[in-house]
């Protein structure tokens, strides 16, 4: 627990310094620290028309403001996982960031209807993830994996690759479920303060943009 | 520098299994305060012919929009000026004071704003809270709802489970999944195995709204839960809702004669970011007012799937228990939680449960893990079925009915086996992927998912699939199981379908008993009014309370 206790503690900092300073929250990504990746927006994030796309959300904070999942998988480890599954099975992947919400249900069905084969991901800072497709209610979903302490990099590929899989039309074995009961008593609290600093980041009237991701090192 | 000399006492206790858990200082400016923010409001009203011209310190014409349906659909304006002036203090003594009945309490209580509510909250200490709540409940007879899942959603082994929480005295199973495209099959388990295991258990699919209003109104569930409401407009704007869209819900399982109840509770607005600067409780106060307003007869609360975070900050606990109390203040049935695994401490996880245990209530969980935890597809339960026998010891212990009862090896192995013989008929007659006779023994006696084989998932996907887009109803199930020989299941679901029309089961907090009859707060009103009154344990009740089969029998020695 001594990391996360540090967690919080540099994310209350971090809050409290904005909140004295009186510095609005921004509205757009901050800059890159040290997260392995860099993203660079390329405007507006268009439908796509390709059938072997899988678009992938994540919020403004991923790779920015933070760098690591709730268990410190760093979020470059997260998208190479990801892209990794998704170009095993011969598909393209897009990434968008959504800004207008931090609900993980909204960003991956937003991700699915931009994407052309209707196939979306959404992935939180904390690691949250969900598999979307675009005619399902966004509350709804095709996999879901609610427990972010427990997604390793390994779940991350298969994500990747279940994804790809609806994208060509099969119907794979879903990624097994994972079910830890102690998850939340070790880590609600700390995923509570986590997700208050990425809604920080919410502009509803922002739409999602295209970003093009380029791995360091 | 030397590392400082550690104390042996001190490293044991860091060792201590609390020291696991998540424990987080107040964070005033985004909510992460339990009860008794300062950003919390003062509680005023202004009534005006017959209209809330000002509530909480706020003018009309800047109500948010969960002020406004609150304003207009939850507070009696006719009694709100004489509840209002009274003090939180005065409030609050009237809750425990045996001497005022409790429908003058919730004649005052209706008229009350969330502000005032939550300040009526802060007077009382988590005694006087259980005091109140065994006075203010709405159905005098305690009952108990469990949660029947399972981390492969086998649907045998999921009978199986249903069919022994029905027999182990749980009147409401729910279920939910791990993978979404199950959920038709965990419907249909549950349907089944809670009839086996006792006619008239009611059950439930927390999934997707528009999907679990489908399966309600096919007959393949029995009642619903999972329709949330929130404190703070942003998040239930997040979620494409308003208080009107969930009323609206509301009133189309009221249509199809299917109960329901919605769901809140502290910590929800703040885990989301979307506080808004106020205390948790304070929120949920507003929630039970929306729900109030609604016309729904109850709701679950209790923290429910955001325990951990009240849970990491002082005083949580005992807010938790308080808005279980201003539910059942606002006579609403309450489902009052203790459904969510919160802490690493078995002693911490006792104390938790004891502010609804001991006093009862509608539901005391929301639900008790009917299978082991490492199944609870709701993340784990305060309590799963490995605690069981700590349960039935602490209801013989201190004499409290806890909705559970003592039950043998036998009739629990003859139980689980008869539901899954039922599973495998079904699946025969409906052309689903087979069940084979060794699936059927090993969910007879297993005790969880890893005792079971793994199934081909894709096809039971396919099959589930299939049910659904063929429009499969309860009656085609009855039918099919009528014509495999078991006429009983068969006949224990046709009276439920029987329930939602004649709608008695619509009441405020009801259940069904075996033979159809529903117990409700109609005809099993709480009447509590200090030692003596309310609800008495009938000797029958008592002694099959004493029954746990473990204790030793002065005769046999």
């Amino acid at each position: 627990m001594q990391l996360s206790q540090e967690l919080i503690q540099k994310v209350i900092a971090e809050v409290l310094a904005e909140v004295m300073n009186g510095a609005p929250a921004p509205s757009s990504a901050p800059e890159a620290e040290v997260s392995g990746i860099v993203c660079t927006e390329k405007g507006k994030a268009a439908r796509g028309t390709d059938p072997r796309e899988v678009v992938v959300a994540v919020t403004p904070a991923f790779g920015t403001t933070f760098t690591k999942t709730i268990v410190d998988v760093p979020h470059a480890e997260v998208l190479r996982q990801i892209f990794a599954g998704i170009e095993e099975e011969g598909l393209r992947v897009r990434v968008i960031r959504v800004y207008h919400t931090a609900d993980v249900a909204f960003m991956a069905h937003q991700a699915a209807k931009l994407s052309g084969s209707g196939i979306g991901i959404g992935v939180l800072s904390r690691g949250t993830s969900i598999i979307h497709q675009k005619d399902l209610n966004p509350l709804s979903n095709l996999e879901l994996f609610p427990q972010s302490p427990l997604l390793d990099p390994l779940t991350f590929r298969a994500i990747g690759k279940n994804a790809a899989k609806y994208a060509k039309g099969e119907q794979p074995t879903p990624v097994p479920t994972k079910n830890d009961p102690m998850a939340r008593p070790r880590y609600q609290g700390l995923a509570a303060l986590l997700h208050n600093k990425e809604a920080r980041f919410i502009d509803r009237n922002k739409a999602p943009m295209e970003i093009s991701v380029t791995f360091e090192g | 520098m030397a590392q400082q000399k550690r104390s042996k006492r001190f490293e044991v206790l860091e060792n201590r299994a609390v020291h696991k858990d998540g424990f987080i200082g107040e964070w005033i400016d985004v909510g992460l305060i339990a009860m008794g923010s300062p950003n919390d409001p003062k509680p005023s009203i202004k009534v005006q012919n017959g209209k809330v011209v000002e509530m909480d310190g706020k003018t009309r014409a800047n109500f948010d929009m969960i002020e406004q349906f609150v304003a207009d659909y939850s507070i009696d304006t006719s009694v709100a000026e004489e509840a209002m002036s009274k003090s939180c203090l005065e409030l609050a003594r009237m809750l425990v004071d045996i001497n005022v009945p409790r429908d003058e309490v919730r004649r005052l209580f209706g008229a009350l704003t969330p502000a005032k509510l939550a300040g009526v909250m802060a007077e009382m200490n988590i005694v006087e809270i259980m005091m109140a709540m065994q006075k203010m409940r709405c159905r005098q007879t305690p009952a108990n709802q469990a949660h029947v899942t399972s981390a492969k959603d086998h649907p045998v082994l999921l009978a199986a489970d249903a069919a022994e929480a029905a027999l182990r005295g749980f009147v409401e199973i729910e279920t939910t999944v791990g993978v979404v495209r199950y959920a038709p099959f965990n419907a249909l388990a549950l349907l089944i195995g809670g009839q086996v295991g006792r006619p008239g258990t009611l059950s439930q699919d927390a999934l997707e709204e528009a999907f679990e209003l489908q399966i309600g109104m096919r007959g393949l569930t029995a009642y619903a839960e999972t329709v949330s409401v929130y404190g703070t407009e942003s998040v239930f704007v997040d979620g494409d809702d308003t208080p009107w869209s969930k009323s609206f819900l509301a009133s189309a399982y009221a249509s199809r004669g299917l109960k329901m109840r919605f769901t809140s509770g502290t910590g929800s607005e703040v885990q989301m970011g979307a506080a808004e600067g106020r205390s948790m409780l304070y929120l949920e106060a507003r929630c039970v007012m929306v729900t109030k307003g609604a016309g729904v007869q109850g709701l679950q609360n209790g923290s429910i799937s955001c325990i951990g975070v009240p849970g990491a900050v002082p005083s949580g606990i005992r807010a938790i228990a308080a808005e279980n109390l201003i539910t059942m203040a606002l006579d609403l049935e309450v489902a009052s939680g203790n459904d969510q695994t919160f802490s690493h401490s078995d002693l911490r996880r006792v104390a938790r449960t004891i502010p609804q245990f001991f006093p009862g209530t509608d539901l005391i969980f929301s639900g008790y893990s009917a299978t082991p935890n490492y199944d609870n597809m709701f993340a784990g339960s305060n309590w799963d079925i490995e605690d069981v026998d700590d349960y039935l010891a602490l209801q013989r212990d201190f004499r409290v009915d806890g909705g559970l009862k003592p039950v043998s090896e036998d009739e629990v192995i003859a139980a689980r086996n008869k539901a899954a013989r039922a599973m495998q008929a079904i699946f025969e007659e409906f052309g689903f992927p087979p069940i084979t006779d060794e699936e059927v023994e090993l969910a007879t006696y297993a005790n969880g998912s890893k005792d079971v084989g793994t199934r081909n998932v894709p096809e039971d996907l396919k099959a589930a699939e299939r049910l659904m887009k063929e429009g499969v109803t309860g009656i085609d199930v009855a039918k099919a199981l009528a014509k495999r020989g078991f006429r009983d299941i068969a006949a224990a679901l046709v009276m439920m379908m029987k329930q939602r029309v004649s709608g008695d089961y619509l009441q405020t907090s009801a259940w069904i008993a075996s033979d159809g009859t529903v117990y409700s707060a109609v005809n099993d009103p709480n009447t509590y009014q200090g030692p003596g009154t309310g609800y008495q344990m009938s000797e029958e009740r008592w002694n099959e309370i004493k029954a746990i089969p473990w204790a030793v029998n002065p005769e046999d020695i």
